[in-house]
């Protein structure tokens, strides 16, 4: 076997070789990529909106119900605001922050990186994660019992959850964000289920079993991390989904508490004034398709894309 | 009445194929410059290790390349037509009524959800247009040709009903119904026990006779191709490196790779102290980065500079009928080879005599409960119904030795090694390692003792976490049981790698950058990591090619050398635990048949069991002649199995008793040596009067 | 001695469709002078020959040097294939000597062999007939040959087998046929393996009313 370790093929690669041929996986697929692009325009657009807007996004600095034109590019809204600059500004509460409620411990009333979308797709993958787990290794009794409360979620019709939510705990953030993660949750639990089950048959599984390793050992050690591409796949579907959930609560005037944009919000608004002005329900529609519809296409593609690599 | 040199035109001509399947940046030949024919009612073994392009050149013949492969150069000729280049309907027609193929997994030729009567009819309706009642009547007489026990009742099941070498005796009668003229076989009988596997290949010789097909038959097994073809070709890394008549190619292999493949396989009969088994040294290079000159060049002991630059040709060696594709093959005398530095030999101490048992396992029992699914059952109300799947098995073994443990699948074999390690608990009986108790599951166990019994996989690709480097998991068992202290972890796994002969850069590398064989050595340096004093091994080899078999096996038997380790080794091929072990175990249905020492197994007095075991092993000789025994039926259920001995369903030997009946009755373990004892109520003077089941060969 | 043990399994076959010269090509590289033309699920729809092939000149006479190319590159198999219910044919399960007659009286040279519902299973041409009658005289392995000619009367051959068996001689070969040109007579030809000329010569000669016309050595 001396022979065999100068082979190329089992050269060491560092970090960085390795991060850079995922990278090209990614470009491989021309659908990943242009997912890729159309979700990183909205996160550009939000970092710079951290900064710079063209004008105020909460102030009515103009005539309401303007139709594009050269200082208002989109338009302005009802109130007079301008829609670019509430567009922009709407990206960050989605993808960029999250503003904490002021009898928050510690950090009341500032907001933490990450945005709403973000962090209800961590929360579900956490909490389905574990659920999954349990029930996928553990089997039985515990597989029945995690299977069936989450059925019974599922059979739940969403909207009626969200709003069961939100009636108990109040309008904000986190509890959008709870919200996002308590409806996610069985989804990706059935996920992580199946994927268990597969992996468990392994002969490493049965190696730390003999071993006598800790289910809990066992389960976020040797099974959690063989199925993180399946998952990672599915989260960015979810932020996909978590987006729309937040447009749809906005939509319902249940979402995120105003002043500040979000696209949910700024399309129910819209929709309200749509005699009108019809120009101000377009944007925010379609910011919110191509998001999802972005994050989709980076999915799938990425999803190909592995599969075709593991052959 | 036809000679076995058929002449006339060749059924399939292959010439100068070269397959090549289109990959992320470029292409790969997977198959280059191979070239054979085979005529009627000739059957051509295509053998080599996996990846070496064999079933690339099955599938280029029938078009299954799928999207991105194609076949590159050359031709291939069904019938004096060209089926390179042809597309559509004629293709279509000319390979649905003359050439059809079987596969190793008869489950993907049937579906799973029509009767087998329906599938087999449909060939005949559909595609020739009979009638049903006819159709009924062609089908229930090849059932019939292929000894299909009670014809007429299995066209009425489904195809999980039958067992699986009853369903590739199925498929095999459905690629029989439109009488083609050749038939490919892609390792038909891999997936088989042995037993079943020697019939299966008896009723493809005989149907080769028969219906006069041409058999393309790939296999990766030696002893197969040796029992059912008249021509043999040897692939390598996508050549054939050699083509010769089955006699010639056995007696005497020309190319060196074929007479390396033959130094890796155990002889049937061999043992570790008297006999060798030389691993071929490197690796099959990648289909991407083979050498310019002789493809095997790298890995031969006779490579000269004329090797590395110029590529040589499949050519006709003068003096014997084989062809080979090497520059020296005149040259070359096997039998003067001698091992070359680099690989390293184990040497067996003759064993020693202090034979104090390291593990006593006393009438040991493994009972599952079955559910059933009706109403009672879920109350609970209903008796509760068990699978024995292993009962009463008793068994000692001494420190330092190997107990192989031999039996077909659903033997039992597995649930008692799981219930020795504790993944399971046992129902019933006593069993002891070292003074301690290890009838319990491994959650009740002491860590020592956790730490004392450790196990080796069969499946060299699930034997890792892929998430893991190589160092992290050979280090997690050091950790986990504090053998080592903790700064000192990294070294003792170098240590560990090195004595696998595997490098120190291999610490960092993931399970994905190492072959087969390398896994396996990871995955014994892994359960030896805990320094335990008894390894269980669950058909550590059974899944890697012949060359790298023989590797992982003298590396075990060094292993066992350098550390003292006991060892249980389980595995189906005879050969192999007739050569690795000092004493083996054969079990049935749960139910230990025979045990003993080695050499002792392997020779008369034997339990009938062993002797239908030892018949049906195929041999890498065509020469040997070996007795016939074929078991009757299938295996009986392990939910019910046969009152008293419960092989006498299909014993072969149970007329030869005085009153058959008997045999209802629990038989007695008889002593028949010096620690070898048979379970069985023939007496040790008849079974010792049994004829040795492989003969001198001649 | 049955159709079934004789013929050519798996015999190269075209389909309708192809075009002349291919079939000829076919039949030129792989040495044969038959090709059962079959359709859907190997039914018989006609059969092409080498005459068949052969260019008729009547067909072509008014056509110049490139229309008899394109002529004859455009015609199909289907075109110069004698039509199936033209062929004669052979099941499996008749005898050798059925299908030797049906050949001689028709002038043929080949007979596809078809199962009961037209598909075929082989072909059986002269050369497996040939083939046929060498094994009956026992052309396989050395042995004495001899030709005995006696009366057509009942106990003849029996006579001869007998004489036979006292010596402990086998027959490893044997045809019976009436004496050519002598009405009356038959003539039979045994082989018989393991025994010299002299030894038979001697024996076969004593038998009497029966004449010993040839005996010689043959393999």
């Amino acid at each position: 076997m001396a022979a065999a370790t100068s082979s190329p093929r089992t050269e060491q690669l560092s970090r960085l070789q390795r991060w850079g041929k995922t990278v090209r996986i990614i470009f491989e697929s021309r659908v990943a990529t242009v997912g890729l692009m159309m979700v990183l325009f909205w996160f550009l657009l939000g970092f710079i909106s951290l900064v710079w807007t063209p004008y105020r996004p909460n102030f009515s600095d103009f005539e309401q119900n303007l139709r594009p034109n050269s200082t208002n590019w989109l338009g302005t809204d009802h109130l007079g605001r301008d829609i670019l600059s509430r567009l922009m500004a709407g990206t960050q509460v989605i993808l960029l922050k999250t503003r904490l409620p002021g009898d928050f411990p510690i950090l009341g009333g500032k907001a933490i990186p990450g945005g709403v979308a973000l962090w209800g797709v961590f929360g579900s993958l956490t909490l389905g994660s574990v659920l999954g787990l349990n029930a996928g290794y553990r089997s039985g009794w515990w597989d029945q019992i995690i299977m069936q409360l989450l059925d019974a979620l599922i059979a739940f019709p969403q909207i009626v959850l969200y709003l069961v939510v939100i009636a108990a705990l109040g309008q904000g953030d986190l509890v959008v964000i709870l919200a996002i993660t308590v409806t996610g949750a069985p989804g990706v639990a059935r996920l992580v289920r199946s994927l268990t089950l597969d992996i468990k048959t392994r002969d490493y599984i049965r190696a730390a079993e003999t071993r006598g390793e800790s289910v809990w050992f066992i389960m976020f050690r040797e099974i959690l991390p063989n199925i993180r591409g399946p998952l990672l796949v599915d989260s960015m579907l979810r932020v996909g989904y978590a987006i729309f959930a937040i447009g749809t609560l906005g939509f319902l005037g249940i979402g995120l508490p105003p002043p500040d944009p979000d696209w949910g919000n700024m399309v129910n608004d819209a929709r309200r004034n749509i005699f009108f002005n019809q120009w101000a329900v377009i944007p925010p529609s379609l910011a919110i398709a191509t998001l999802v519809i972005g994050l989709n296409l980076f999915a799938d593609g990425l999803r190909e894309e592995i599969n075709r690599y593991q052959k | 009445m036809k000679s076995e040199e058929s002449v006339g035109p060749p059924v399939l001509k292959v010439e100068n194929l070269a397959v090549a399947y289109k990959v992320r940046g470029g292409e790969v030949e997977a198959v280059q410059d191979v070239s054979f024919e085979i005529h009627r009612g000739q059957s051509l073994g295509i053998v080599g290790e996996s990846g070496c392009g064999k079933s690339t050149v099955a599938w280029s013949i029938v078009n299954f390349l799928g999207a991105n492969g194609y076949v590159k150069r050359g031709s291939i000729k069904f019938q004096g037509q060209e089926l390179v280049g042809k597309t559509g309907e004629a293709l279509r027609r000319l390979r649905g009524d003359q050439i059809a193929m079987v596969y190793q997994d008869p489950m993907q030729a049937l579906n799973p959800s029509m009767r087998l009567g329906d599938q087999l009819r449909e060939v005949l309706t559909v595609h020739r247009g009979l009638s049903k009642k006819e159709a009924e009547r062609r089908c229930i007489e090849m059932l019939e040709r292929v000894y299909m026990p009670d014809a007429a009742a299995v066209m009425k099941r489904y195809p999980h009903q039958i067992s699986g070498g009853q369903q590739q005796r199925v498929v095999i009668a459905m690629a029989l119904l439109n009488n083609p003229a050749l038939v490919i076989m892609d390792e038909p009988t891999t997936a088989l026990d042995v037993t079943v596997e020697a019939a299966v290949l008896d009723l493809v010789a005989e149907l080769r006779r028969d219906f006069d097909t041409a058999i393309m038959f790939i296999s990766h097994n030696l002893g197969v191709v040796a029992r059912v073809c008249n021509h043999v070709g040897v692939m390598y890394a996508g050549e054939m490196v050699e083509r010769a008549r089955v006699g010639d190619l056995y007696a005497n292999p020309q190319h060196p790779y074929t007479q390396g493949l033959m130094r890796c396989v155990p002889k049937l009969g061999s043992d570790k102290v008297s006999s060798i088994l030389y691993p071929i040294r490197g690796r099959v290079p990648p289909p991407d980065n083979r050498p310019a000159g002789c493809i095997y060049g790298p890995r031969c002991d006779y490579a000269q500079d004329r090797c590395q630059h110029e590529h040589p040709a499949l050519r006709p060696i003068s003096g014997v009928g084989n062809w080979a594709r090497c520059h020296f093959a005149e040259e070359i005398d096997a039998a003067a080879w001698t091992p070359p530095e680099e690989i390293p030999i184990p040497t067996i101490d003759q064993p020693q005599s202090d034979n104090q048992p390291i593990m006593q396992i006393n009438e040991l029992s493994k009972y599952y409960e079955v559910r059933g699914d009706s109403l009672r059952d879920v109350f609970g109300l209903s008796q509760p119904r068990y699978v024995k799947a292993v009962e009463r098995v008793s068994f000692t073994v001494p420190k330092g030795k190997t107990l192989g443990i031999v039996g077909e699948s659903g033997c039992g074999k597995s649930t008692l090694i799981k219930t020795i390690i504790g993944l399971e608990d046992s129902s019933s009986g006593e069993a002891q390692f070292m003074g301690f108790d290890i009838t319990g599951a491994i959650q009740q166990r002491d860590t020592q003792l956790i730490r004392e019994l450790q196990m080796v996989f069969q499946n060299p690709d699930s034997t890792m976490n892929p998430s893991y480097t190589v160092g992290q998991q050979i280090g997690r068992p050091m950790e986990r049981f504090n053998t080592v202290p903790k700064n000192q972890i990294r070294s003792e796994v170098i240590k560990l790698l090195e004595a696998m002969r595997l490098g120190s850069n291999y610490y960092d590398r993931l399970p994905r950058q190492l072959s087969g064989g390398e896994k396996q050595r990871v995955g014994i340096a892994r359960a030896l990591a805990s320094q335990p004093d008894l390894v269980l091994c669950d058909e550590p080899v059974s899944a890697l090619d012949v060359s790298v078999q023989a590797a992982i096996l003298n590396l075990l038997l060094e292993v066992q050398q350098q550390f003292g380790t006991t060892l249980i080794f389980i595995a189906h091929d005879l050969s192999v635990v007739r050569f690795f072990s000092d004493y083996v175990a054969v079990m049935y249905l749960g139910q230990m048949m025979e045990i003993g020492p080695a050499e002792a197994i392997y020779a008369p007095p034997y339990h009938p069991y062993t002797e239908a075991l030892l018949s049906a092993v195929p041999i890498p000789d065509p020469k040997a002649r070996q007795k016939r025994i074929r078991l009757e039926g299938a295996v009986p259920s392990a939910m019910n199995p046969p009152t008293g001995c419960r092989f006498n369903t299909r014993c072969p030997r149970r007329h030869l008793l005085p009153d058959p009946d008997i045999c209802l009755t629990e038989p007695p373990w008889r002593d028949v040596g010096p620690d070898h004892q048979i379970f069985c109520h023939h007496t040790v003077e008849t079974l010792s009067s049994f004829d040795p089941v492989i003969a001198e060969t001649v | 001695m049955f159709v079934k043990d004789y013929m050519t399994r798996h015999p190269i076959m075209v389909a309708p469709e192809m075009r002349a010269t291919e079939a000829q090509k076919i039949m030129s590289e792989n040495k044969i002078r038959h090709l059962p033309v079959v359709g859907e699920g190997k039914r018989l729809v006609g059969l092409v020959t080498r005459q068949r092939l052969a260019l008729k000149p009547d067909a072509m006479a008014s056509l110049n040097v490139w229309e008899i190319t394109r002529f004859l590159a455009n015609m199909s198999v289907r075109q110069v294939m004698l039509a199936a219910k033209q062929v004669h044919t052979i099941g499996p399960d008749n005898t050798v000597e059925r299908a030797a007659r049906l050949m001689a009286e028709q002038k043929v040279s080949c007979l596809p062999v078809l199962d009961g519902d037209g598909v075929v299973v082989g072909i059986l041409s002269e050369v497996d007939l040939l083939r046929a009658i060498q094994d009956m005289l026992g052309m396989t392995a050395e042995g004495v040959r001899v030709t005995m000619q006696m009366p057509d009367e009942k106990g003849q051959f029996a006579r001869l087998a007998t004489t036979l068996a006292e010596h402990g001689w086998g027959i490893m070969g044997i045809g019976s046929y009436p004496a050519p040109r002598r009405a009356g007579y038959y003539q039979i030809v045994v082989k018989i393996p393991q025994v010299t000329v002299e030894q038979v010569r001697e024996v076969l000669s004593q038998i009497p009313g029966q004449e010993m016309v040839d005996i010689r050595t043959v393999v």
